[in-house]
């Protein structure tokens, strides 16, 4: 995840900014992250991570919502 | 599309991949091929919804490189993360009121790697008349179980991707209380309002909720419901699972359902799904017998699978 796109996920993982996705499966995993991040938020690097994994399976699908959560 | 008897036998003759929905009686006259199939004799037809006996809902699934099929049960159901294909789509039928669809939907969204896996399907279901058994048929051995869950794992050609999604009605009231549950479960006892610990049935009662409008949880913008089945001995028995750590809120009211779908359908933007189902909930509730979903047809369910199991929701899925 490029920090650009990193700082402003980090927000959204916080609940700082809001951003839908238009794919479900994004949006389930956002809001597991959510959570995980709310009752540890030391977990925010693995969070990163997890996140990195999901673009890495499904680049054409999720660099997309990284370009538009990078421009929040 | 609903297709005869016949016709259902001649596309398996031909070596067609087949997804086929249908009553038991019929579904158990099909010779062996690649095919899943799952009971419920509801359909949303591209005609309009439709109970029947006589037809099969059949989806020719034209769009994969390979193909494989597997049974699983309580025991191993998660092991369809392990088994499918890398760039691929699980197509999924559980059958309804057994133990693997309990653990499947008690367990799912805590699974590692499921969202790395697009998983799409239903749960099986019967004539609502009758206290038949729900069933899924693994069709490469014609066998079919009232216990076991049936996947289908499509390879995908390199560059596609399955993408689910669902066109859900229903949305929370912000202003409501939030209901929160100590546990994953589909029986509840207690509950949590505003963090005031109540009886789950009790605060139904007090509130006179509607239980025609389901539980919605947010996640991230997209509303997952849980349907209300039953009120019995002070417990609310559910159609799907609540799980501890999410919040909940009752529906607001939707005054005219069938209006309402179109409305979301419109919304959705999507052109050629290669597989979709819908609620029997809204099916019943809706009074979607006769209307048209265009461009979404498939089975009526007893529960639907976007990767996690979810209710009263129209799941579907599109190969883009």
């Amino acid at each position: 995840m490029a920090p650009n796109v990193q700082a402003k996920f980090e927000l959204l993982l916080q609940k700082k900014l809001k951003y839908t996705s238009a794919n479900l499966g994004f949006n389930m995993l956002i809001s597991k992250l959510q959570r995980k991040v709310a009752s540890d938020p030391e977990s925010m690097a693995a969070c990163v991570r997890e996140a990195d994994d999901f673009a890495a399976k499904f680049p054409a699908v999720v660099n997309a919502d990284f370009a538009r959560i990078a421009a929040l | 599309m609903l297709v005869t008897l016949d016709k259902a036998i001649s596309l398996i003759n031909e070596g067609k991949t087949l997804h086929i929905a249908a009553d038991d009686s019929l579904l158990a006259q099909l010779p062996r091929g690649k095919w899943i199939g799952g009971t419920t004799p509801y359909f949303i037809a591209e005609d309009g919804g439709v109970f029947t006996k006589d037809m099969l809902y059949v989806n020719e699934i034209d769009f994969a490189s390979d193909v494989r099929v597997a049974v699983y049960g309580k025991y191993n159901i998660f092991q369809i993360v392990e088994d499918c294909f890398d760039n691929g789509l699980t197509m999924l039928i559980l059958p309804y009121g057994s133990k693997v669809t309990e653990k499947y939907a008690k367990e799912a969204p805590d699974v590692e790697e499921l969202l790395l896996h697009p998983t799409v399907g239903w749960v099986s279901g019967h004539d609502l008349a009758t206290s038949e058994d729900s069933k899924v048929y693994d069709g490469t051995t014609g066998t079919a179980y009232t216990d076991k869950a049936v996947a289908m794992f499509l390879r995908l050609p390199e560059g596609k991707t399955a993408m689910i999604n669902i066109v859900n009605i229903f949305e929370d009231d912000k202003d409501d209380p939030v209901i929160t549950f100590p546990e994953n479960t589909l029986e509840v006892d207690k509950c949590s309002v505003d963090g005031r610990e109540i009886s789950f049935a009790e605060y139904i009662r007090e509130k006179s909720v509607d239980t025609q409008m389901p539980l919605v949880a947010d996640y991230n913008g997209v509303y997952f419901n849980i349907s209300v089945k039953s009120i019995e001995n002070g417990k609310v028995g559910l159609y799907a699972p609540v799980f501890k750590g999410i919040e909940y809120r009752f529906a607001r009211r939707v005054s005219n359902y069938v209006e309402e779908f179109k409305n979301r359908i419109g919304a959705t933007g999507a052109q050629k799904p290669v597989f979709s189902c819908n609620c029997i909930l809204n099916y019943l509730y809706g009074g979607l017998e006769g209307k048209k979903t265009p461009p979404y047809a498939g089975p009526v369910t007893f529960g639907e699978v976007a990767y996690q199991l979810l209710n009263q929701t129209l799941t579907y899925c599109e190969i883009v």
